[in-house]
């Protein structure tokens, strides 16, 4: 080795350099990159929706955490919630799974069973519409106790329905 | 005949000990585990990521422990140099070493301290209703797991940065100094002009307690250091 150091270093570096050019080609997470030819738009436009879902419910237990939670934050926040999840009733065409090749996490089960998925979305849907009645009635106690439920929504389209093996 | 050099038909082996196998393990470690960090991650394999990052955080603790009481060329003490040492070291008038130099010193500590972030803030990522989470996610509030998720997403870019630096630096050694770097970190061994001293080998009890340190620590944040999660 240390007589031929120029072929162990030049694989390396050469492995090396493949490997951050390849690594700054497509690592830009889901939705923020350049899209594969081809990808149907409405992919970026429920990853963006599920961002907004995601980051109301963050508001509603941000809130929670502190001393004295605004109740008018947490129902502003549970009205986007519940509008982001009406929303993604109409995001998953067919042919816009991970299967399907495309930058997602939608498993193809959810075309495969259709009503159990519609079971999942009817799920979030009343949670969070419960979740809205809940904020709008003014008890921060009451909103925090439903917090489990709602995110259990979240969590079982997620373990069904998404590539998500955490 | 008598002489005291023995003649033998290879000659002496002109290499001295350079690096020690712990610090060419975990430094070969480190290069696979990084892409393989970015790859989980990339394609959504949540369970390897986070078994990877918690071995990475193992590696680390293990690379920082061996930099006090490891080899002489692995220990902080040997590389990392003031700014007068680094300054003289690019003038060509630094005093002979083996190991690293005192401006590879400073890359040693920029890599390290940014793999330590990126696994630190990966410790408290994610969002238990929303996928994956690091395994102290429970620890902190919810908008300090965001920002901590956020920041564990872009600092991907610095360690990638730094890593690309460190490439062509030793492309750089090789092309304009002639000075291999990669196989004595593959040997162990160099053949060193200057007149220095060979490194020592470290009793196997050193190498036994940094190892079981650092496993017993990784593992304990492996499982969400009980009992406070």
């Amino acid at each position: 080795m240390a007589k031929h150091p120029l072929p162990t270093l030049s694989i390396i570096a050469a492995a090396s350099l493949v490997l951050v050019s390849a690594c700054s080609g497509d690592a830009a997470p889901e939705g923020d990159g350049a899209p594969k030819a081809g990808e149907p738009e409405v992919i970026d436009a429920r990853q963006a929706n599920f961002k907004k879902l995601g980051d109301s419910f963050k508001a509603i237990r941000t809130q929670l955490e502190g001393d004295s939670p605004d109740m008018a934050v947490i129902e502003s926040a549970a009205l986007d919630l519940n509008i982001a999840a009406l929303a993604t009733k109409d995001q998953f065409p067919e042919g816009t799974s991970v299967a399907d090749g495309w930058d997602t996490e939608a498993l193809a089960t959810i075309w495969e069973k259709p009503e159990e998925f519609a079971k999942a979305h009817q799920m979030i849907a009343d949670r969070s519409a419960e979740m809205v009645k809940l904020a709008q009635a003014g008890d921060p106690a009451a909103v925090a106790a439903y917090v489990k439920d709602l995110g259990g929504s979240c969590k079982n389209c997620h373990d069904n329905f998404r590539l998500d093996d955490g | 005949m008598a002489s005291a050099q023995p003649a033998s038909p290879f000659g002496a082996d002109p290499a001295i000990r350079v690096w020690d196998l712990p610090v060419r393990l975990t430094h070969w470690s480190f290069a696979l585990l990084v892409p393989a960090l970015w790859w989980s991650a990339e394609n959504s394999q949540w369970a390897l990521h986070k078994r990877f990052g918690v071995t990475l955080l193992g590696l680390l603790i293990f690379r920082v422990v061996w930099g006090f009481i490891g080899t002489r060329t692995a220990r902080f003490s040997s590389f990392v140099k003031s700014p007068g040492a680094v300054l003289a070291y690019l003038k060509g008038k630094g005093a002979a070493f083996i190991g690293h130099s005192p401006l590879a010193g400073l890359s040693v500590v920029a890599l390290l301290g940014a793999m330590a972030i990126q696994v630190g803030a990966g410790l408290f990522s994610g969002d238990p209703y929303d996928g994956a989470t690091g395994p102290l996610n429970p620890l902190v509030k919810v908008s300090t797991a965001d920002a901590l998720t956020n920041w564990h997403e872009w600092f991907y870019w610095v360690v990638l940065g730094l890593v690309a630096l460190h490439l062509t630096a030793i492309v750089y050694y090789l092309a304009a100094k002639q000075d291999d770097l990669v196989s004595p970190m593959v040997s162990g061994r160099k053949i060193v002009k200057a007149d220095v001293q060979e490194n020592e080998p470290a009793p196997w009890g050193r190498f036994a307690f940094a190892a079981a340190l650092s496993a017993g620590l990784a593992l304990w944040v492996a499982f969400g250091v009980p009992p406070f999660t």
